[in-house]
């Protein structure tokens, strides 16, 4: 059992993507041996109103709930979020919530953020928060939106000690507080694996020395992203079968309440 | 990855050689003199090229693009080792090195001591290691000296430029005609984004060594990392009527659709592997790409390996 935590439909704005339909998404999870998926709307990063990138991608899952999980990307200072999250959950099947800060224009610690995580874990959601979309030099002449620094991340866990973070498109994370054994933060985030080396630096190797293997779950990033990179990493991991296991599926599992 | 049995069953290199000799036969050696041991090869099967990741590649597999660490890190010995260990893990028979500067730009004593320790290295990791000689071409004759004497006796396999001049400024051309007259590529650093890159002035990109190729048709250029980092959409496009120029598919970032796009605008016979050491990042994207077994096979090894064999000493 294969599950990524980490990929999309849709499209977005500044690159054209492939297998970004649930069709497509799901030959490629299929060439690549990936039984589940969790997704979320690459439109919606770009959206004013994402709720219409949910709307998309819950057409796209519909009948293909038992490999697509669908998150949502809300943004709590766009107007109705309460009623969006609601469908989102009640209407569409969405097990998750998705932020995207930097590119939303808001602070993970403004109040607003904080009722709707709060609110997002009331209902049981995960809550999926990607460092990045894409590497910042290949950037639109448009903008420049920095990844979200780990300080950031540090304070959110710590102020949310009841919500399940995911933490996707991240690396670096032995830096910071984010991946330091007894770092004294709640052990309520997973740090997924598409960004991390598993040789030389071996930041994912050091990642499970320090938080342990039930905190580090694969993802890969498609479909920006091959998938392929994340898979290798798994195969050449210097870490027992059954660590493998639990990073291939058992903790996404248990983290996604499967 | 299927086992060449000329290769496979072959001693380590002879010890007892000529310097000329040895020199001679470090370009054999990139053409595929190299011994193989059986469970780096088993590793080849068991990873890189995988169950979900399609056939494994019939020849050899070379990184056209890493680096040796400057003996300035504390660590730098072990990191050596790791790259090798990885490399094994990966099924990568062999690496293009080069030592950098930890500063730059480059002066021509810092530039040397790097040329010395990687061919020190070349020596440790015999037949696994081959030596691009890194110089900054701003030093003039010193560098033209460094590159003679390393591709001509320390059987470097050609040079590695990186960010001191575009490559486009005249200082740059004495180290092309050089590079064409030995018959060896040079691997140039390069990067296109949509802003000023204020730590790297004068970064070169796919367009600069574009007009250095045509301005000089017998060259062989590689223009580095597409997934470094900048546009690669505009790296490749940029690249399309240099026929002469390369693009290198290292750099940490795995964008899907990367390679397919390289080897359509530009053709496979002008792609080649590199990891830059982001090493699954680097094996991962070959292994994605939607390119016909024929074509990995080119970008693995088989163009790099044409290029080293227009060596001419």
């Amino acid at each position: 059992m294969m599950i990524d935590v980490n990929a999309y439909l849709g499209h977005f704005a500044f690159r054209r993507l492939r297998h970004n339909t649930a069709d497509s998404l799901l030959a490629l999870m299929d060439a690549k041996r990936i039984d589940k998926a969790v997704v979320s709307s690459a439109a919606a990063i770009t959206y004013r109103n994402s709720q219409a990138g949910n709307e998309e991608v819950a057409e796209e899952v519909s009948g293909h709930c038992d490999r697509l999980i669908p998150f949502a990307v809300l943004n709590p200072f766009y107007t109705g979020w309460r009623d969006d999250l609601k469908i989102c959950r009640e209407e569409f099947g969405m097990t998750g919530l998705r932020l995207y800060p930097k590119w939303h224009n808001y602070s993970l610690s403004d109040p607003c953020c904080a009722e709707l995580i709060d609110a997002a874990t009331e209902r049981g959601m995960a809550i999926s928060i990607p460092l990045r979309v894409e590497d910042n030099r290949q950037r639109s002449w448009l903008l420049n939106i920095p990844d979200v620094p780990h300080a950031e991340i540090v304070k959110l866990v710590q102020a949310h000690p009841q919500a399940r973070f995911l933490l996707v498109n991240g690396a670096g994370y032995m830096s910071s507080a984010l991946g330091k054994k007894d770092n004294g933060l709640p052990a309520n985030y997973t740090i997924e694996i598409s960004r991390l080396t598993a040789l030389l630096a071996n930041e994912l190797g050091q990642l499970i020395n320090n938080l342990g293997a039930d905190r580090v779950v694969f993802g890969t990033g498609m479909p920006f992203t091959y998938p392929d990179p994340a898979l290798v990493k798994l195969e050449v991991l210097d870490a027992p079968e059954p660590d493998k296991e639990k990073i291939r599926s058992q903790n996404a599992a248990a983290w996604l309440r499967l | 990855m299927a086992i060449d049995p000329a290769t496979s069953s072959s001693p380590e290199p002879q010890a007892h050689v000529s310097r000329r000799t040895l020199l001679k036969g470090s370009a054999g050696m990139a053409l595929g003199a190299m011994a193989l041991s059986s469970a780096r090869t088993g590793a080849v099967e068991r990873t890189a090229f995988g169950a979900s990741g399609g056939p494994p590649p019939k020849g050899k597999v070379i990184d056209c693009h890493a680096h040796l660490m400057h003996h300035s890190r504390a660590n730098w010995e072990a990191m050596d080792r790791k790259l090798i260990e990885a490399a094994d893990k990966l099924g990568i028979d062999q690496l293009c090195c080069s030592t950098l500067t930890p500063k730059r730009p480059a002066t021509a004593e810092g530039f040397r001591e790097c040329n010395r320790w990687l061919a020190e290295a070349v020596g440790r990791f015999p037949g696994r290691v081959l030596g691009y000689c890194y110089v900054n071409p701003g030093c003039g004759q010193e560098a033209l000296d460094e590159v003679r004497r390393y591709v001509e006796e320390r059987g470097f396999i050609g040079v590695k430029l990186y960010n001191e001049h575009t490559c486009t400024e005249p200082v740059v051309f004495p180290v092309v005609e050089l590079a064409i007259e030995l018959g060896v590529p040079i691997l140039h650093h390069a990067g296109h984004s949509h802003y000023f890159n204020e730590e790297q002035p004068h970064i070169s990109d796919s367009g600069h060594l574009a007009e250095l190729a045509r301005r000089y048709p017998e060259a062989m250029l590689i223009s580095a990392h597409i997934g470094g980092g900048g546009d690669w959409e505009w790296a490749v496009k940029a690249a399309r009527n240099a026929p002469n120029l390369m693009l290198d598919t290292s750099g940490s970032v795995t964008d899907a659709g990367m390679v397919e796009m390289a080897a359509a605008v530009v053709g496979a016979d002008r792609v080649v592997f590199g990891c830059d050491m982001s090493m699954t990042a680097g094996m991962g994207k070959i292994r994605g790409a939607n390119l016909s077994p024929q074509d990995k096979e080119k970008i693995l090894s088989g163009n790099i390996t044409r290029l080293l064999g227009r060596r001419k000493s």
